[in-house]
């Protein structure tokens, strides 16, 4: 029997002040669990240094005396109009730990396409107030991640296009002003202003001559090896203008067979190549192939994501794949019996982006 | 467990696990082709890692000692470079100088997952960036004259064309 308190609410309905703006204490509460050392929810500056732990940290875990909880949101999948107010955004970003995510290598690349079907579209100002200045928390971060990494710089960049982008749309939305409070609005330009101060101060440190040994005192080889992992075609083209070794090994048809081999299936090869031409064959140029191919079909896109969230079709949990969630096909004996009579556990769905947001009715 | 020991180029001699040791190809067909018994304790001098490298290898070896073998297919591999587990994120926070060490010390004993790893960290710090800061980030002097960076230019232009 769950608990009603006399105004019908039960007391994690209330509403408490945070730096990025309010917030329920129940959401507050679970995020807490995982930081137990934070008692005090006003205080998000720690909350932000410490980030998840992951797989190779289980020593500490053992010793806290609060089970850490991995970050997962229950979701309600069929999202018609009248229960639409059940998934709120801000609450999954919250619970889903996306502050962390920004700071983590797999989880970035996902953040930010996420962020920039945010800002695309202008479909941040259609959220609440409250998801807007927490999004815009996130992007702060975000910027201030590239900063100290000098990683991404690209992404980072879109974004900051995309923002100004849709200041400028908003700025005359409604009567010469923005539409909405003008409090909101001032808030916002302050924080754009701070993020567009952070990407434009980002400068590249050249190591010193101190630093031994340097990137062309590596040989042929080992360049080779870190081309071959690239998997973007304009990351090659800025690499090979950069340095005439690297542009020798670009121009290798290796790196484009293996680039062609990653991004495109043997079907949509052989429709590109013809019948007649066997893919195996020598006078094949690859970079080109690559090219007709791209602008054909595409690239991947689940290239993309070291790290996707996943939906569980058991519990309707939203989770990270590699931090795992508390499922009910784990805790219930009775739930795992039938799910065996019916045929084993399901795999979780893995949730691109889009799809993500497709649950705000966004 | 028998161990075996490597000795750096800076003559500092570390006894290692010799299931470790084998994480790197080159001592590993060494150990098979010399025959050493695991009784007797060999010295491997290894040449080309100075000692401060070497104890960062060992421990990146023993880290990993009980991962799964990467597969052997080299053109199907995975191009995800942001797909580095968090140890290792941490582990490679280190200067440019030791990254690139780390590079040559992986790519001369033959260990592929710390040579696939750290190529990974340096194609991330090429990703996204444009020429000129690549230059910068690897202070590369800019060895191309105006007509091959033209000439580079123009190759690469009919890609972006749709």
């Amino acid at each position: 029997m769950p608990f009603i308190s006399k105004d019908w609410r039960s007391p994690g309905e209330e509403w408490v002040k945070t730096q990025e703006g309010w917030e329920k204490k129940k959401v507050l509460e679970c995020t807490a669990q995982r930081y137990p050392a934070i008692t005090n929810f006003n205080n998000t500056d720690d909350n932000q240094q410490k980030s998840w732990p992951q797989e190779g940290e289980d020593g500490d875990k053992t010793n806290d005396s609060v089970a850490r909880v991995p970050p997962h949101c229950h979701i309600t999948i069929k999202c018609t109009r009248e229960i639409a107010g059940f998934n709120g955004l801000s609450e999954a970003v919250r619970r889903l730990d996306f502050s962390s995510a920004v700071r983590d290598v797999r989880r970035f690349n996902y953040i930010c396409a996420l962020l920039e079907l945010l800002l695309g579209g202008q479909r941040l100002t259609h959220l609440p107030g409250a998801a807007q200045k927490l999004l815009l928390s996130m992007l702060e971060q975000l910027a201030d991640q590239v900063a100290t990494s000098k990683q991404n710089l690209n992404a980072l960049r879109a974004l900051v296009v995309a923002l100004s982008a849709l200041r400028e749309a908003e700025r005359r939305a409604c009567w010469g002003r923005p539409l909405g409070s003008r409090a909101l609005w001032g808030h916002h330009d302050t924080a754009i202003a701070r993020i567009n101060h952070i990407a434009n101060s980002i400068r590249i440190q050249e190591p010193g001559p101190e630093v031994v040994p340097k990137l062309h005192d590596l040989p042929e080889e080992c360049i080779r090896e870190i081309l071959l992992r690239i998997s973007d075609h304009r990351d090659l083209d800025s690499a090979s203008s950069a340095w005439n070794v690297m542009a020798s090994v670009c121009s290798e048809q290796r790196i484009w067979r293996e680039l062609v081999t990653f991004h495109f299936t043997r079907q949509q090869l052989e429709g590109v190549l013809g019948k007649e031409k066997d893919c195996d064959s020598k006078d094949i140029d690859w970079k080109k192939t690559f090219h007709q191919l791209r602008k054909l079909y595409g690239l991947r896109e689940d290239a993309q994501y070291a790290e996707t969230l996943s939906l569980c079709r058991h519990c309707k949990c939203l989770f990270w794949r590699s931090l795992g969630h508390p499922c009910i096909a784990d805790q219930c004996p009775e739930y795992r019996e039938r799910l065996k009579e019916a045929g084993g556990p399901l795999p979780p769905h893995p949730v691109p982006p889009a799809a993500f947001l497709k649950f705000f009715s966004l | 467990m028998p161990n075996i020991k490597l000795q750096s180029s800076d003559n500092e001699v570390f006894p290692v696990d010799i299931e470790i040791a084998k994480c790197s190809v080159t001592i590993k067909t060494m150990l098979e082709d010399l025959g050493v018994d695991d009784e007797e304790e060999e010295v491997v001098p290894l040449p080309n890692v100075n000692s401060a490298i070497l104890k960062k290898v060992i421990q990146w070896a023993t880290y990993h000692k009980d991962d799964p073998p990467l597969p052997e297919d080299d053109e199907n591999k995975e191009k995800r470079t942001d797909d580095i587990s968090s140890w290792d994120a941490d582990f490679l926070k280190v200067d440019q100088g030791t990254l690139f060490e780390l590079i040559l010390a992986a790519n001369y004993l033959d260990i592929k997952g710390l040579l696939d790893v750290t190529c990974k960290t340096v194609a991330n710090m090429i990703k996204g960036k444009s020429p000129e800061e690549i230059r910068k980030t690897f202070n590369i002097k800019n060895d191309f004259t105006a007509a091959e960076e033209d000439q580079v230019r123009k190759e690469n232009e009919w890609c972006e064309e749709k």
